[in-house]
């Protein structure tokens, strides 16, 4: 039996999201019917059917997260990047996106950077991840 | 196992869910995303009932011994209401249907809620098919339309897409569904509680034409409308209503009103035909029906080999033999110009929908209106059906056999098929016409009967699942037929909704009591179908009945 | 730390020499239970599948740890990583299963691939027959209940279903299934082996207001003054969320037992503290943790699909001073109706904290109302 969820996981880091294309390929290769795959895809929130920028920031918006500052950053992101959470910059070098927990609560504020967990941020911290993503 | 229900001590069966027991004992509750047939999800959370004092939904609870279980108490009405009033906030607030159609709407003055005090959230484009009409601002993500798509018909043209307050039902990648793999089956019309899915309307452009006086127009209905009609108007299901059906669409406007099905036996005349000559000439087997709209849209998206290995009939529907006929040999013979025709039929079915707008069908009919809609029409012009005295179709396309009228209830196309092509091949009389292993609510039916000495073997099925099931043991047969909807015809999804198992077999019933007073039995021994051929086509499968009844598939997506 | 001991495949071979029924009777007698918030005991959970007579079955070790202000069990995946393994490999063969998955949140993905290598000497110096996989989850709170990890690794829409069947009869493909999470799984080769295994040490993640946040083992019924003396907080201590599901107090210096919990209408569930303190207003907090209610809310069921958006707007408009003592009592009635109308865990305890702070901390919102 195929094991759905890594195949489109595996596909999706692969490609850097889930185009109809690509879900109808694993259709015909596993027989899952296109309409569940789309439906599996938009239900985690890791898996996004639209091109993604290049690199993906998820911010944590846990309480511990929040009682160390995270809101700041929140608007300061927005406000650097010029998008809301949930886009992409125009250049396509970022995209912007709010995660549950993600278990740093002792090192908080944290975010993911292209899925490594980047901890105790700050401003000065993030400045120089997002000149890094934009270089 | 003993419960105390309602403060009454009852003896149950342990293996039925408390919605059922309440249901048996005459005690209302209201349900939203349960369906018969169907595993319960718990989804909607409408039927909860208190059990030891803990809210628990009765779709899914079984009793436990000496359990003590409260229908009515406050705590109980008071979060059905909650529920209600959270799914209302999200259903469309100008939502105008008909109290009597529509579930929720229906039960909001028992439930007693007045006002909604949340403000509406979403907001959805609207889906137009060419059939299936979704409108996701009504949809209370119950998820019927999704699992009986999956479940029972096995199409998979819709799921649910992304979550929480944004979980909405979507063709994948949020596609039209007449740009998807959908049947058009309709199946989910019948099922949603809401009216969030619907047919295409061709109600309006009807009327108009009706008051067109220089159109001269023609009705023609399916076999399965009488058996289900007088649902629409408070008749019990089963209930025959030909002659009143025939008088409300004359006293519509109608010219004529026809019975397709006459156009039925013409199927079956060359159906029958063609399954002889493919049987002297040993193949292509099997021999499969392409009545249904609905199932040939499947065949043509997930099995197209079938047409490449010639293992479907050439034959039209009923419907659209019968509305070439109308417009050319009726026309004829009734001196009217063909384009002052104007064909309507009345049909168990949206797939139909799409079928008149088929190129390659150079279909005879103009417009197809579900049973719903016929029904709407016959409000509208204020008829009182119930009462009105019945009348009979126009004779000129108005005799069938009883042959004919089966074709509404699954198994019914094959029998009557059998019939003529027993005759045809042996060339001897059928003395018992009917055949009874095909007959009734079994997924997959089959049987064998001799021809020439050797033994044909036929198979019927019936739901989108069982026609997938019996395909993958389509070798072992001659002859099969296949409906898209589950019953056959009868249980079409242009048919009165609220149906379940019990309904559809009190309409199959209808529908044999209809064949059992008709004079003819057989196809060919139709005296009309005998006039058509002499007059006008010569023979079944002649040059000219292939250019009029015959018709060819496309290969489509799978997707 | 008693769970950062290593066993190195001593519990195994023990669980091995005692067989099935002795392992599962040494667990009862020991007293284990489940570390993920439930405590059912372990002993019993595979016992039930154990029974089953069936070809194939499954263990699946819950990795989803996704409860806000809870990483212990990223602590034990990357402190002891070899004993979780040997604890699923007991439990595997304990219950004859063949194949384990390890259904790990997405947001741990860069704990995998130790993992893996870990997976691969555990099993080959423990020469078993069973395969261990880690299936990464893709973000989704509610794939840490156990119904929704068998929807999720079957490749549905991890949405949870209504028990019974329970996983040990009917779990994974609809086979007999165990489910335990890391903490439990890792206890239970601790709990075989270790003479004096105390069976009342748990791990408690604290963070939020304190200038000491971290994983802290200590056992069961310790006063909270004493877990307070541990992690510092910055200022006095107003209130202590049990996560985001398990409600709040205010800061009373109660001993921290399952039962004084919840006379406290709280869900003590895996020993997560989130210290606020008396800078702070409830009403913020109940923004963040609405907010991570509605995005998390599977959309399964009316109540938690619908109700828990109405609860975030009605906590936004409180915030914005447009709210009156309506909206507040109606805030209270959507409380508890999705907290007594949902189908899962999730949405049952989602409004755990709109009901406690209201208890607690009614006069925060009132201030804010128009």
């Amino acid at each position: 039996m195929d094991l759905i969820l890594p195949i489109l996981r595996k596909e999706h880091k692969k490609h850097g999201y889930l185009s109809e294309d690509i879900l109808k390929k694993i259709s015909k290769k596993t027989k899952v019917p296109v309409s569940r795959l789309y439906a599996v895809a938009t239900f985690y929130t890791m898996l996004h059917t639209e091109k993604q920028g290049k690199n993906i920031i998820e911010i944590c918006g846990s309480p511990s997260c929040y009682l160390n500052g995270e809101l700041d950053l929140e608007n300061f992101l927005e406000k650097e990047l010029n998008i809301e959470f949930g886009q992409t910059t125009k250049d396509k070098k970022i995209s912007l996106y709010k995660t549950s927990c993600i278990g740093c609560c002792d090192k908080a504020p944290a975010m993911l950077l292209n899925g490594k967990a980047i901890t105790n941020l700050t401003k000065e911290k993030v400045k120089t991840i997002l000149k890094k993503c934009r270089s | 196992m003993k419960i105390s229900l309602n403060n009454k001590n009852i003896e149950v069966d342990p293996g039925k869910s408390l919605l059922e027991i309440c249901r048996e004992n005459n005690i209302n509750i209201p349900t939203l995303c349960y369906q018969e047939g169907l595993k319960p999800g718990g989804r909607c959370r409408v039927c909860l009932v208190e059990v030891d004092g803990k809210l628990v939904t009765s779709c899914t609870e079984k009793p436990k011994e000496n359990s003590k279980i409260i229908t009515n108490s406050e705590k109980v009405l008071k979060a059905r209401k909650m529920n209600i009033e959270l799914i209302m906030a999200g259903h469309i607030t100008t939502c105008s249907i008909d109290k009597d159609a529509h579930d929720l709407c229906g039960m909001l003055e028992e439930i007693g809620l007045t006002g909604i005090r949340f403000e509406p959230i979403r907001k959805y484009k609207e889906d137009l098919g060419s059939s299936v009409v979704r409108n996701d601002n009504k949809c209370i993500n119950c998820g019927r339309c999704i699992r009986t798509c999956a479940e029972i018909q096995a199409v998979y043209a819709i799921d649910f897409a992304s979550r929480g307050y944004n979980e909405h039902v979507a063709p994948y990648c949020e596609h039209n569904l007449a740009d998807v793999a959908c049947i058009k089956c309709g199946q989910c019309i019948l099922h949603c509680p809401v009216g969030a899915i619907h047919e295409r309307e061709h109600l309006h452009e009807v009327m108009e034409v009706l008051k067109n006086k220089k159109k001269h127009v023609i009705v023609q209905t399916a076999p399965s409308i009488r058996a289900a009609l007088g649902e629409e108007f408070g008749l019990e299901p089963g209930t025959l209503v030909t002659g009143k059906m025939v008088a409300a669409l004359r006293k519509c406007g109608f010219d004529k009103v026809f019975d397709v099905n006459l156009g039925a036996d013409m199927t079956i005349m060359e159906e029958a035909s063609e399954f002889i000559k493919r049987f002297e000439n040993g193949g292509p087997f099997p021999m499969i029906t392409t009545c249904c709209p609905g199932w040939i849209l499947m065949m043509e998206h997930f099995y197209p080999d079938l047409i490449k290995n010639n293992n479907m009939s050439t034959c039209k529907s009923p419907h659209e033999m019968l509305g070439m006929l109308t417009k050319s040999y009726y026309a004829k013979k009734a001196n009217i110009d063909p384009k002052d025709i104007i064909v309507v039929s009345i049909m168990p079915c949206t797939a139909k929908k799409f079928e008149s707008t088929r190129p390659e069908l150079e279909t005879g009919v103009d417009y197809v209106l579900t049973t719903r809609e016929a029904a709407k029409l016959i409000r509208f012009n204020k008829i009182d059906f119930k009462n009105i005295k019945d009348e009979n179709f126009d004779p000129a396309l108005g005799i069938a056999t009883g042959a004919g009228a089966i074709f509404g209830a699954t198994g019914g196309v094959m029998e009557a098929a059998l019939r003529t092509a027993y005759e045809f091949g042996n060339q001897k009389t059928l003395e018992k016409v009917e055949f009874n292993e095909i007959r009734g609510m079994d997924g997959i039916k089959e049987g064998t009967v001799k021809v020439k000495g050797k033994t044909i073997k036929f198979a019927v099925a019936h739901g989108g699942a069982n026609n997938r099931k019996l395909l993958e043991n389509k070798d072992k047969y001659h002859f099969i037929e296949m409906m898209a909807c589950p019953g056959g015809c009868i249980g079409g999804g242009g048919q009165p909704p609220h149906i379940s198992k019990d309904i559809l077999k009190k309409r199959i019933k209808a529908i044999y009591k209809e064949e059992s007073n008709m004079e003819f039995k057989k196809s060919h021994e139709n005296p009309i179908v005998r006039k058509i051929y002499k007059e006008y086509l010569d023979h079944p499968l002649s040059e000219k009945a292939e250019k009029f009844l015959h018709t060819k598939y496309t290969k489509r997506s799978q997707f | 730390m008693q769970i950062l001991e290593k066993t190195e495949l001593k519990a195994l071979k023990k669980a091995r020499n005692l067989g099935p029924k002795k392992t599962i009777s040494l667990l009862n007698k020991k007293g284990l239970t489940g570390r993920g918030g439930a405590s059912f005991p372990t002993g019993k959970k595979w016992e039930f599948a154990l029974k089953q007579k069936s070809k194939e079955k499954y263990v699946i070790c819950n990795a989803d740890e996704g409860e806000p202000g809870t990483f212990k069990d990223k602590f034990i995946m990357q402190k002891n990583p070899e004993t979780l393994i040997e604890g699923i490999l007991i439990a595997s063969e304990t219950i004859g299963a063949k194949q384990a998955y390890i259904y790990l949140r997405g947001e741990y993905e860069n704990l995998k691939s130790k993992l893996e290598k870990t997976i691969t000497k555990v099993i080959r110096k423990a020469k078993t027959k069973v395969n261990i996989e880690i299936i990464l989850g893709a973000g989704a709170y509610v794939c840490g209940e156990e119904t929704a990890i068998i929807k999720s690794i079957e490749g549905f829409r991890g949405q949870p279903y209504l028990k019974p069947p329970y996983p040990p009869v009917e779990g994974l493909y609809g086979k007999p299934t165990v489910i335990n999470n890391v903490e439990t799984l890792t206890a239970a080769a601790h709990a075989i082996l270790l003479d004096n295994w105390n069976s009342l040490l748990r791990l408690f993640c604290i963070s939020g207001d304190v200038t000491k946040p971290g994983v802290y083992e200590l056992p069961a019924g310790i006063k909270l003054s004493e877990a307070m003396k541990l992690a510092k907080p910055k200022n006095p201590v107003k209130s202590v969320y049990f996560g985001c599901f398990g409600g709040c107090m205010p800061y009373k210096d109660i001993e921290l037992t399952h039962d004084n919990i919840c006379g406290e209408d709280c869900v003590s569930g895996s020993c997560t503290m989130i210290v606020v303190d008396n800078t702070r207003s409830i009403v913020d907090l109940a923004y963040v943790i609405s907010k991570f209610f509605a995005y998390e809310s599977c959309g399964k069921c009316t109540p938690c699909r619908e109700g828990s958006v109405r609860i975030l707007l009605l906590i936004k408009k409180i915030r914005q001073g447009k709210a009156t003592a309506q909206d507040l009592n109606l805030l209270q009635e959507l409380g508890e109706h999705i907290g007594q109308t949902s189908l899962c865990g999730l949405g049952q305890s989602c409004t755990n904290h709109i009901l406690t702070s209201l208890k607690h901390f009614r006069k925060d919102f009132e201030k804010e109302l128009r």
